[in-house]
Order: structure tokens, then C-alpha cells, then sequence
């Protein structure tokens, strides 16, 4: 029987994630193939995957700690296998927390919890936070944003309530920055770093949105980069370029099946493109 | 800011609040779960218990007014108990108490005999976890003292307390096993904290009608 898995992206469906048919979608948009692979599968199943993607949700009703129970899963030993051998891997929002809480990322030190993704910290509220905002793409050798300019900065949405990345260990954060780990930070519209809440939605420590392990292949972003992968999805008071092609497109339905900001992040996949 | 009563004399003391469900509590089946079939723990954990730990100074009339008044509170506020699935045990001092939790017949999960182990041959801990920057502290403070009559809380401190159950050597060896399961290092070990932004305290458990409170054993990490 044909593996469904050789040659596609595999979605991971933990219990309780609920953006995995919407990731498919949009890796589906850039004419890959993807397929939702339920978390008690044969792992070795994922042998022929061509990238694997770990999505946003609440895996496991986030007991105990956003995303920890997954990492303890026996697929994650598969899914650090196959990162360690340089399968491009994606973790989006609880994808995110879960390849912290494995210790994939930063992976500096392999399969050690060297980062948390802590509940937000902003100046007026507490807890969950949904918005859209901007990313600014780092210098960074990380697969998944290589599709995307130095500097450009690429509006997307967010939605979480434990989503600040912090680190006790001051070494870890300087040896992500030397090794240009720190793909993507959050940033006001003109691609300016500001600390302060609404830019930094949660408090993250350098405003970081995303961070790649050393080899690049393996990215955790807390943004929803497929909440952002058609123009429909676009908000039309964003005040960017995007919103104007939004606007432009209103009345004209072939328009706003246009690629939006997010889309970039999946079609770093195809073949020849990417770091 | 701390809050005070400035017409009558007043003394102050030390308000802790315990909250458990009373249904099925599935974050601790899911620990037990991840601790007994996924992290090797199975020949070792026992039993566990999930508490919500509030510990706050309190300054009012005299104890009994405190703790009548806090514990007036928190049975109509839904922000610390829910009648319908929570029971809570509020001690002042360490004395007078309030509530429907008894520690006594407060039985761990996982306990198939359905009475609670006998301590002999197995030693418990409790693990009180913390967050490193606090943040909802404040608006419940705020919360809680607007709903106070002749009652100001302050030093609101909120975490959570699990119960580990184990069958393990005495002594340093026993805590030494207890960080093993409670500190995430790594993908391998460690499942209740993050230590990048999280802190913790364990505390020996001499019997299961010990009130949640410091022992001379404890000892505090981060």
C-alpha cells in the first residue's frame, strides 16, 4: 500500500490542534501536496515526508504547560530525527510551543529546554491576544524565510496567550544571535523594532516572533502564517501595501484568491527555493 | 500597593487558599498519563494531587473576622473557586480555616484502592510552582479588596501545588527523583515547569492531613 506521506508535507494532528486543515490549504496553495497525519500513526510512516509541519491549536487542551505534553509524544522522537537529519520543519503557534518544550528550538544544545514561550506580558490586559501584526525578516540562514527579503517586513495574525519567548540563560540568547537564529522579529509597520505593546504583542525579549535552529531547517514562529496566505484574509485598514491590493481587489473574486503576506513561509518548500 | 485599615487596631496575618476539583481533574490524568507511560516513571509515581495554591496578608479585626470575610468572598467570587466543580480549604495562620476541602479524605489520583496510600514505604512532596513575573496577581488583588468589608489583602501570591506520591528512597536521593519530574530540561525529562520562566519549592509531606505550608525540608530553586 502507497505510503500517503512519500512526497507530501505531513500536517501534525495532535489532540486538540485545530489549524491543521487550513495549514494544509495553504501548502496545498503553492501546488505541494499535504496530508494530516494523526499524532498515534506509524511514525516511520513520516521516513518520506518532504517537510513536516506542526500547527497551531491547543494540543493536549494545553494541560499543564502550552505544548509540553506533545513534545513528551513518541512521534516527536521521529520528528527530531528527521530535523536532525535536515527535514524542513515548521511549528506554528502551539506548533511553536511544542518545539520549545522539545527542545528542537533553539537547538543549540540538541533536545534541551534552553527557551520557554511564557504567558504574555502587555501593559494593559492579560492573557489571550489576537491580532494582526508586523514581522520584520531577519538576517538569518532559516529555510523558512527564505523566500522573503532582509529587512522586508510582512503583516500576519496572532493569536495566543503564551507566546513570549524568554530565556534564563543569557549564553543561549546571545548564541541565537550569533548564529543568526533569530528569523523574524515583531515590529510597528515600517519595519521599526518597538518594544512596547501593541508592536511587542506579548513581551517576547527582542521581540522575537520567530527563532530557526542552528542548521536552519527547523523554524517555531508563534504568528499564523496560513490565517495570512490568501488576499481575502487580509484586513483592508492594515494601512500597508497589502491592504491597498485588499481594497483594490474588492468586487473582483479571481483577485482575492491572490497570495497574501503568509504565503511565502510554505513556498520556501518548493524545490530550488529557500536558503 | 498595600492596602490598610487605619480607624481600629488591627493584627495581621498569613491567609492560604487550596482549591482542587471536585470532578474528575483530567490535567492530573494527563501528568500521571505522560509521567507513567512516556517518561519512565511507571515503578516509581504513586499517586498525585493538583491543587490551586492563593497565599496573601491579610490585616483585619482579629483572625476570625479575616478569614469569615475572605472566605465570603471567594465562595461568591468565581475567580478562586467554583461551587460546581471546586472544593477549597482557606487556613489563617496555619489555625482557624474555612471549607470544604479536607486534606484528611483528600485523596490523590490514580489511587485504584480508593482509600489513600498508606505512607509507610512511600514518601510525598509538594511542589509548589510559580511563575518568575507574576501578572495576575495584581488585578485580583484589586478584585479581591473591592469586594472586602473591614478586610485589606496585600502580597497576593498565586501558584500551583502538585502532590507527588512516590515509592522512593528517603532523603536527597527522593528529592533528586522529584526534580527529575518536575523540572523540564529536557525533551526527555521533566514535564511540570519551565524553568526559563518559572521557579519552584518542594516541601516534604510528613502526613496526607499536612496543610499546605513550608516545612523545615523545603528548599526553593530559580
Amino acid at each position: 500500500m502507497k505510503n500517503p506521506f512519500s512526497g507530501a508535507v505531513a500536517i501534525i494532528q495532535f489532540p486538540g490542534v485545530n489549524c491543521e486543515y487550513e495549514t494544509a490549504s495553504a501548502v496545498r496553495s503553492i501546488g505541494l501536496m499535504a496530508e494530516i497525519f494523526r499524532w498515534n500513526e506509524d511514525p516511520a510512516l513520516l521516513d518520506e515526508c518532504t517537510g513536516i509541519i506542526l500547527p497551531g491549536g491547543f494540543s493536549y487542551q494545553d494541560r499543564i504547560r502550552a505544548g509540553v505534553v506533545a513534545a513528551k509524544d513518541r512521534i516527536m522522537d521521529k520528528v527530531s530525527d528527521l530535523a536532525e537529519k535536515g527535514r524542513p520543519v515548521l511549528g506554528i503557534c502551539n506548533g511553536a510551543q511544542v518545539l520549545v518544550e522539545s527542545g528542537l528550538i533553539p537547538g543549540i544544545h540538541w533536545e534541551k529546554v534552553d527557551l520557554a514561550l511564557a504567558p504574555n506580558v502587555m501593559s494593559d490586559r492579560e492573557g489571550y491576544y489576537c491580532n494582526w501584526v508586523h514581522l520584520r525578516r531577519e538576517k538569518s540562514h532559516c529555510l523558512w524565510t527564505g523566500r522573503y527579503l532582509e529587512g522586508e517586513v510582512i503583516p500576519i495574525p496572532i493569536a495566543h496567550a503564551e507566546g513570549r519567548f524568554v530565556t534564563e540563560d543569557a549564553s543561549v540568547l546571545r548564541e541565537m544571535k550569533d548564529n543568526a537564529q533569530i528569523a523574524l522579529r515583531y515590529c510597528d509597520a515600517a519595519g521599526t523594532i518597538v518594544e512596547s505593546f501593541p508592536v511587542n504583542p506579548n513581551g517576547s525579549v527582542e521581540n522575537i516572533a520567530g527563532v530557526s535552529n542552528r542548521a536552519g531547517n527547523v523554524l517555531a514562529m508563534m504568528p499564523h502564517p496560513e490565517r495570512a496566505t490568501w488576499l481575502r484574509q487580509v484586513p483592508e485598514d492594515l494601512g500597508d501595501r497589502w491592504a491597498k491590493k485588499r481594497c483594490d481587489a474588492i468586487g473582483r473574486a479571481e483577485r482575492m484568491e491572490d497570495e497574501g503576506p503568509g504565503r511565502n513561509f510554505f513556498a520556501a518548500l518548493r524545490k530550488g527555493n529557500g536558503a | 500597593m498595600r492596602c490598610t485599615l487605619e480607624d481600629d487596631p488591627t493584627v495581621n496575618t498569613t491567609v492560604d487558599l487550596m482549591v482542587r476539583l471536585k470532578v474528575m481533574d483530567l490535567v492530573t490524568q494527563t501528568a500521571w498519563i505522560t509521567f507513567t507511560e512516556k517518561l519512565g516513571f511507571a515503578g516509581t509515581l504513586r499517586g498525585m494531587v493538583h491543587y490551586w495554591y492563593w497565599g496573601m496578608e491579610a490585616e483585619g479585626k482579629d483572625r476570625e473576622t479575616i478569614i469569615g470575610e475572605i472566605d465570603r468572598v471567594i465562595r461568591f467570587d468565581g475567580a478562586f473557586t467554583n461551587q460546581n466543580k471546586h472544593r477549597y480549604r482557606l487556613c489563617a495562620g496555619g489555625a482557624a480555616h474555612r471549607g470544604d476541602l479536607d486534606l484528611d479524605k483528600d485523596y490523590p489520583v490514580m489511587d485504584t484502592q480508593g482509600s489513600p496510600p498508606d505512607l509507610n514505604g512511600l514518601v510525598a512532596f509538594d511542589c509548589l510552582v510559580r511563575e518568575k513575573r507574576p501578572a495576575r496577581e495584581i488585578g485580583f488583588t484589586e478584585r479581591l479588596n473591592s469586594r472586602l468589608k473591614g478586610v485589606a489583602v496585600s502580597d497576593l501570591r498565586y501558584g500551583e501545588v502538585w502532590r507527588l506520591i512516590l515509592k522512593a528512597p528517603a532523603g536527597d536521593a527522593a528529592l533528586e527523583e522529584v526534580e527529575r519530574m518536575l523540572v523540564s530540561r529536557s525533551r526527555r525529562e521533566g514535564l511540570l515547569l519551565n524553568p526559563h520562566y518559572q521557579r519552584y519549592k518542594i516541601m516534604t509531606v510528613r502526613s496526607f492531613g499536612d496543610p499546605w505550608l513550608p516545612s523545615p525540608s523545603a528548599r526553593m530553586e530559580g
